[in-house]
């Protein structure tokens, strides 16, 4: 699993990717770590098929007792379904999931973990000093979806937004947009269900300040990638296969 | 070690499944044999005289169906404890095998010494879960003896009932049939609970 910090500040932002040993047949998937003073949150964790390489990444930058909190910004099995197996690891944690996949979350497993439901309008998470914003992202492409956004170090994960389908090894950042529009357009066009949904969310997202944003899949976009990435997704039709 | 532990996870879901619907099966059967005691006792009653020897085995035959039915629904309960036991077992074991893979994933991280208190703690609950699933199929191993004790008192119960069927002149023919029927019903029992007692004597001792 490569780790890539993409943010270093009072706080430190994490990457986590690429698993060499990942069995070929599951989406490759991006996790992220906030890590505070004390404390460490985990972004879309992943599928339990990743949990071993991704606790044993974790270790270098958090002891077991100070990861404090996992988010899932949707249902997905690449997104949480290793949930089962940080409920046996973490003696005293939360997830912080949208509150209409509750109870269907809780398939995977959540006896010890306090599952903090989303209310659709959003929220926050507040690890030691720093806020972080819950952004409702509904139907993009879940019906309960949500990305999270630090005013701080002007990151947003962009959950299943941005993603893009790559070979093995991709590059961790967009380097040529252009060259990267294909990777992303069937991605988006057949998992995103909604215009006016991503319209929405656009709308919400441009009026934040962004230096960088950060998807589930795929790479991360930087700088003047993050603007062009919401203007061509601005212009993309969604929802093609009906 | 680890994957046997995983496979026998694996057979014990498979027998404890078999367990209850063998058990469904015994079900079915006792109830067959609550109907031949209440047809049987028409038939005595109807006989009067000619059957008289007759009569006392109908209720006891319908006790036995009834005592069975009580049984095999506790049993049935218990197995499906059982059933949540072996779930439990199974998380526990893929969690500690993971969390094993973790500690070698990890070797030389700065805080990989912190995930020995998680493996610890998934060790010893892994092992309670098994324990206490060794300790449960024992006493489900006793439950399915008792239902077999049962079964074999009502095979006597058909033996004596065919003795006293052919003192009972025209009737014969009929409470015969119910012999045969309790009998046959009896060795049905018998035969799935056997099967049961099979299926989970593999897991007594392992």
């Amino acid at each position: 699993m490569k780790m890539t910090k993409i943010y270093e500040g009072s706080h430190q932002w994490i990457m986590f990717g690429r698993d060499e040993h990942k069995p070929a047949n599951i989406i490759d998937s991006n996790q992220y770590a906030v890590r505070t003073a004390n404390r460490c949150l985990l972004m879309e964790p992943g599928g339990s098929e990743l949990f071993a390489p991704m606790m044993a990444a974790v270790l270098h930058h958090a002891p077991v007792e100070q990861i404090t909190d996992l988010f899932a910004s949707h249902q997905d099995p690449d997104v949480i379904s290793s949930l089962g197996l940080w409920d046996q690891a973490l003696s005293s944690a939360k997830l912080h999931a949208p509150a209409l996949w509750e109870s269907f979350l809780r398939h995977f497993g959540c006896e010890s973990i306090e599952y903090v439901p989303i209310p659709d309008n959003g929220g926050t998470i507040k690890l030691d000093s720093v806020e972080l914003q819950l952004i409702p992202a509904h139907y993009l492409h879940s019906s309960g979806n949500f990305h999270v956004y630090d005013p701080q170090a002007k990151i947003l994960m962009s959950g299943d937004v941005g993603a893009a389908l790559e070979a093995p090894g991709a590059p961790m950042f967009v380097e040529n947009f252009d060259s990267h529009i294909e990777k992303m357009r069937y991605f988006h066009q057949r998992w995103m269900p909604s215009n006016q949904a991503k319209r929405a969310w656009i709308e919400r997202v441009r009026n934040l300040d962004i230096d960088i944003l950060a998807p589930q899949h795929g790479r991360i976009f930087k700088g003047d990638d993050v603007k062009r990435f919401l203007d061509w997704f601005d212009t993309l039709q969604v929802g093609t296969a009906v | 070690m680890s994957l046997n532990m995983n496979n026998q996870t694996k057979s014990q879901f498979v027998a404890v499944a078999s367990i209850t619907s063998e058990l469904s099966a015994v079900m079915v059967v006792a109830k067959e044999i609550s109907l031949a005691a209440a047809n049987a006792k028409a038939i005595a009653f109807r006989a009067g005289d000619k059957a008289k020897g007759f009569q006392p085995i109908t209720d006891f035959i319908n006790e036995l169906a009834k005592e069975t039915i009580e049984l095999v629904t506790s049993i049935n309960v218990y197995a499906l404890s059982l059933y949540q036991l072996t779930v439990n077992e199974y998380r526990k074991t893929v969690a500690y095998n993971k969390f094993e893979q973790v500690t070698k994933m990890s070797e030389g991280a700065a805080y990989a010494q912190s995930m020995q208190a998680p493996l610890a703690h998934a060790q010893l609950s892994m092992q309670l879960c098994q324990r206490q699933f060794k300790r449960d199929v024992k006493q489900l191993l006793d439950q399915l003896e008792a239902v077999m004790h049962h079964a074999r008192a009502a095979r006597v119960i058909a033996a004596n009932s065919r003795i006293e069927a052919s003192q009972a002149g025209e009737y014969l023919q009929s409470l015969q049939a119910v012999a045969e029927s309790v009998d046959k019903a009896a060795h049905t029992i018998h035969d799935n609970v056997q099967r049961c007692r099979i299926a989970l004597s593999l897991y007594r001792n392992s």
